[in-house]
């Protein structure tokens, strides 16, 4: 069954339009002067948002566990999660008892849980699906990211530092027209090596001066930017104190919560956890447990230590993987790649409890679930909802129905 | 140099009087990747046409190239490489064997050995993959004929194949060799090869596209990526056109067609009727104005500049069309235009990691790919990834390879190719990171196998997890985590090591030759060997002070003997400046 957000019709209905992502990125992101003034606005606001990507495909269902459903047990007779093992949130669904801070979140009222997401016509590869949530647009080839458009479209002047990637390499979904991301792992290794005696030298060459051709002052610009930022990001995070434990694997939340207390003025996160960690395909049950307390723990953290410094109203997290598992376990206690899967939306300003509709574990397509909320609807809500950016279509290549999660 | 603004959008030839030692500094940073002031003054000295002859008419210059040394990790009995490691152990359960192992009779961990095997070979064409990617980037260096080259590398972007996928090294090879042998011939059967070539089968799925179940993705990709572009065909032509390419796959390093599989039936694509096999709807493809556009477009921009109107784009492609898709016509008539030398083309395109890497070389007169940096471990930090593209729309090009990380690394890397850290390089293809490092070290000290592959270290983690893992070590039929390990082990063996040598290069001697008297002389020797444009007088001087601090003196007679490391250290100043960033 085509669901109403078939990427099929998604992509002819564009096509029509002739704004489909490819030709969108072409063209660059149209900005009317009414965009402009909505942009100015909603920078007056000053909302962050935090995406948070949980990469190799997290199991949702052994995440939020429907544990009425007895096809759920049915399905995982060695892997289903027993309801004594369970923190239940309430009659339907319960968390994995390592998620205590997920659990402390729902019952704050602060945590939004979007059932079945996914797209039409699954990718099984983790790259292809990857690039699909990054760009925003299945099948694009697009060269630019979601967050990317989204900076583009809010912030047509290109402010530094607006777009902060923690990670290694510098995700798809940040990739932007007329923004520099700012991408670092190690705070300490976003740092010029040189020798001593080059120092001033140094200093005197890559600092701006007049220019050329539109290129170069392009590279004067990011060159000013790094050697701008790559003292004040190593202060930043060597300076930060706190005394919330952001658990056992700090994937980068502690960062964003240093960049934000030192007055980055940064709108758009994106951290990773780091190299495909949910690809449970073997003996999972240890691993996922722990890699959900790791998570749970660092995002729930980072939302406190948001209200300790009095910006928990400003803070927005999502957290989202390429794709769910199969329904049902595999044969070495792990599970295979599969489609639909719970999306997170973490915040004081969240309206919290469960949005979309949980997919049927019966009525299945070759085994996995059919999704049932279309991730850029996900996307739309924090676009339009949380980041007050009314042009949805212009990120998205089309509009998509908001879910109501930002009151 | 004269640019003229006028010059823009002019597809004339450029006039001898016109040509001079700036524009052929500039075909051969664009159509090659830069070169040394000797090469330059031979280009220099040519008329503008003799001397883009000599770069697009390479058949004819001698060129004496190693060819790939395989290290013999392939046997026939990995032939068929199941899709994954479950895939492996399941036909081994069911079969007995799989990938040439045969299950154990007995004993513990009964499949381990099958697991090992497929681990090997993930690990093995990994590390061969990484091997034939230096060994193309040794040819960027020391080819005389580096056009070759150069579209070969547009080529890997454009029919952007990701080895990881793949997962045969052997086939990424058969596909760069065919980019080397079709990359400046005619288009058409660049396109067809491709279409049949193998890693590009494997990698958009061939083999799951059959009659009465197509696969689209292949269908898909040839109009939206490497033909036509989005936008000028429909959801109904791509699923005719898949339909048309069923039963296309392949038999090892072969291209087969598996007739039962393939749909004869008649299909309607791009407004045409017919019975179309693959070769037809390919050739319909072609038909289209709007690919030779798109695709003169691409090479423009890859070899020109970004920004492009469209009546240039489309008179672009007339002469792709004009010359029934032969494409030196077309690069002899980028090559020689006007608008090629025009301002807006000149000094402005981004050069991308390799191009960085293989021109820092070919500047310095290096002519071996140096083992130290290690070349793959160095693209990848600067985010190209030589025969992994991210994606299979290829590298992004131009403004994204720039972050401000990335160029602050891009500095750290020329300092690494003129003052290389031989004390603490460590062969990044021997290092399987830290977790695997960990069992390792833990067998070697003689623990069990369960034991030394249970996540906590003893002691420190949880109780409960140690000992549900412990539980299920003692059940399982093989260790995935000990296969990799047993994996990486036997790969490292039996892969060939690089030779980890430093680039050998003076810059003494290729600044002496130059018979320079002052520092002040010397610097404009450098910036004018390592800058295709000028740099601002402030930084000039910055660099002037900082020789004459280092060597004691302005007068090169007296620092002659002691100057090679200050003069590394000013050429890693010069190639730390968004400057050298531009060809």
């Amino acid at each position: 069954m085509p669901s109403p957000y078939s990427c099929d019709v998604a992509r002819r209905e564009v096509l029509r339009l002739g704004l489909y992502a490819g030709g969108l990125a072409a063209l660059g992101v149209p900005m009317s002067v009414g965009g402009i003034a909505r942009a100015a606005e909603a920078a007056a606001s000053g909302r962050i948002l935090v995406v948070v990507e949980l990469s190799g495909a997290n199991d949702g269902l052994n995440t939020v566990v429907p544990f009425r459903d007895d096809a759920y047990y049915r399905a995982r007779p060695r892997l289903g999660i027993r309801t004594d093992k369970l923190r239940k949130i309430d009659d339907t669904f319960g968390f994995q008892s390592t998620m205590a801070g997920f659990e402390r979140l729902y019952k704050d009222g602060s945590l939004a849980i979007v059932h079945g997401v996914g797209y039409d016509q699954p990718s099984f590869s983790h790259f292809s699906s990857m690039a699909y949530w990054h760009t925003g647009a299945p099948n694009s080839g697009s060269a630019y990211g979601w967050l990317g458009r989204l900076a583009d479209g809010m912030d047509p002047l290109g402010t530094a530092d607006y777009l902060v990637n923690i990670d290694s390499h510098q995700s798809l979904a940040v990739r932007a027209r007329s923004h520099v991301p700012l991408v670092f792992d190690d705070p300490d290794k976003f740092l010029r090596t040189a020798a001593f005696e080059e120092e001033s030298a140094l200093r005197a060459v890559v600092a701006s001066r007049e220019v050329g051709n539109p290129t170069q002052r392009f590279l004067l610009e990011v060159a000013n930017s790094a050697e701008n930022a790559e003292p004040r990001l190593r202060q930043a995070c060597a300076e930060y104190r706190t005394p919330v434990d952001y658990g056992l694997v700090h994937f980068g939340l502690d960062k964003v919560a240093a960049l934000i207390a030192a007055g980055f003025p940064t709108r758009i996160y994106y951290v990773a956890f780091r190299n495909n960690a949910f690809d449970t395909h073997v003996q999972q049950a240890d691993v996922h447990a722990r890699l959900l307390t790791y998570t749970s723990d660092h995002i729930a953290a980072f939302l406190h230590d948001m209200d300790r410094i009095g910006r928990a109203d400003d803070v927005g997290v999502m957290a989202f993987s390429e794709f769910g598992r199969r329904v049902a376990e595999n044969a070495n206690l792990g599970t295979d790649h599969g489609t639909a899967g719970p999306v997170f939306i973490a915040g004081k300003r969240v309206k919290g409890g469960h949005y979309g509709r949980m997919p049927s574990l019966v009525d299945l397509d070759d085994g996995n679930m059919r999704h049932t909320t279309d991730f850029r609807r996900v996307y739309a809500t924090l676009i339009r909802e949380w980041m007050n950016h009314a042009d949805v279509n212009a990120v998205l290549g089309r509009d998509f129905e908001t879910l109501g999660v930002f009151g | 140099m004269t640019s003229k603004d006028d010059w823009v959008d002019d597809l004339d030839p450029i006039q001898p009087a016109d040509w001079d030692r700036a524009r052929a500094k500039h075909l051969l940073n664009r159509a090659g990747f830069g070169g040394t002031p000797e090469d330059i003054d031979r280009l220099a000295t040519l008329t503008p046409l003799e001397a883009v002859r000599r770069i697009i008419d390479y058949e004819k210059v001698e060129n004496d190239l190693p060819a790939f040394e395989h290290s013999g990790v392939y046997d026939p009995t990995l032939k068929v490489f199941p899709p994954s490691r479950p895939a492996t152990t399941r036909k081994a359960e069911t079969t007995g064997e799989a990938i040439g192992v045969r299950v154990k009779p007995g004993g513990s961990r009964r499949m381990q050995p099958v697991v090992d095997r497929f681990f090997f070979w993930l690990r093995a064409t990994a590390l061969e993959t990484r091997r034939v990617a230096g060994w193309w980037a040794d040819r960027m260096v020391s080819t005389d004929r580096p056009l070759q080259e150069k579209m070969a590398l547009f080529w890997h972007g454009h029919f952007a194949t990701g080895a990881d996928k793949v997962r045969d090294y052997r086939k990424m090879l058969v596909q760069l060799e065919l980019f080397h042998q079709k990359g400046t011939g005619n288009f058409r059967e660049l396109l067809i090869a491709v279409a049949q070539d193998p890693a590009m089968l494997v990698f958009l799925d061939a083999g799951q596209n059959v009659k009465g179940a197509p696969n689209e993705n292949f269908g898909r990709e040839v109009m939206e990526l490497f033909t036509m572009g989005v936008g000028s065909y429909s959801e109904h032509d791509i699923r005719e056109a898949a339909r048309a390419f069923t039963g296309w796959t392949n038999d090892d390093l072969r291209f087969k067609l598996d007739e039962a599989k393939h749909d004869t039936g008649e299909k309607e694509f791009l407004g045409r009727r017919g019975n179309f096999d693959g070769v037809d709807v390919l050739n319909v493809i072609l038909d289209q104005k709007v690919t030779a556009n798109f695709i003169a477009g691409k090479i423009y921009r890859y070899f020109a500049r970004d920004d492009l109107s469209p009546v240039l784009q489309e008179r672009l492609g007339a002469v792709l069309r004009e010359n029934d898709y032969e494409l030196k016509p077309l690069l002899r008539t980028i090559f020689l235009s006007r608008d090629f030398y025009s301002e807006p083309s000149v000094g402005t395109r981004i050069k991308g990691p390799v191009d960085l890497i293989v021109s820092m070389c070919r500047e310095l007169g290096v002519k071996r790919l140096p083992g130290v940096p290690d070349f793959n471990s160095a693209c990848g930090e600067l985010g190209q990834v030589l025969l992994n593209p991210p994606t299979v729309a290829g590298w992004a090009q131009g403004r994204s390879w720039i972050t401000p990380g990335m160029l602050l690394a891009r500095g750290n890397l020329a300092r690494q190719m003129l003052l290389p850290d031989m004390i603490n390089f460590v062969d990044p293809n021997l290092d399987p990171g830290p977790q695997i490092r960990e069992v390792n070290n833990r067998i070697l000290r003689g623990m069990s196998v369960t034991a030394a592959t249970s996540e906590e270290n003893p002691g420190t983690g949880m109780a409960d997890d140690r000992a549900m893992a412990n539980v299920l070590a003692d059940k399982e039929d093989f260790n995935t985590r000990y296969g990799s390990l047993n994996g990486w082990r036997e790969a490292v063996r039996k892969v060939k090591p690089s030779l980890r040598v430093p680039a050998q290069f003076s810059l003494s001697n290729l600044v002496l030759s130059a018979q320079p008297r002052t520092t002040t002389e010397v610097v404009d020797i450098m910036l004018a060997r390592f800058l295709s444009m000028p740099l601002a007088e402030n930084s000039r001087l910055a660099l002037i002070g900082f020789l004459d601090n280092e060597l004691g003196t302005s007068d090169i007679g007296r620092a002659e003997t002691y100057m090679e490391e200050p003069l590394r250290l000013l050429v890693h100043l010069i190639m730390s400046t968004p400057e050298y960033q531009l060809a």
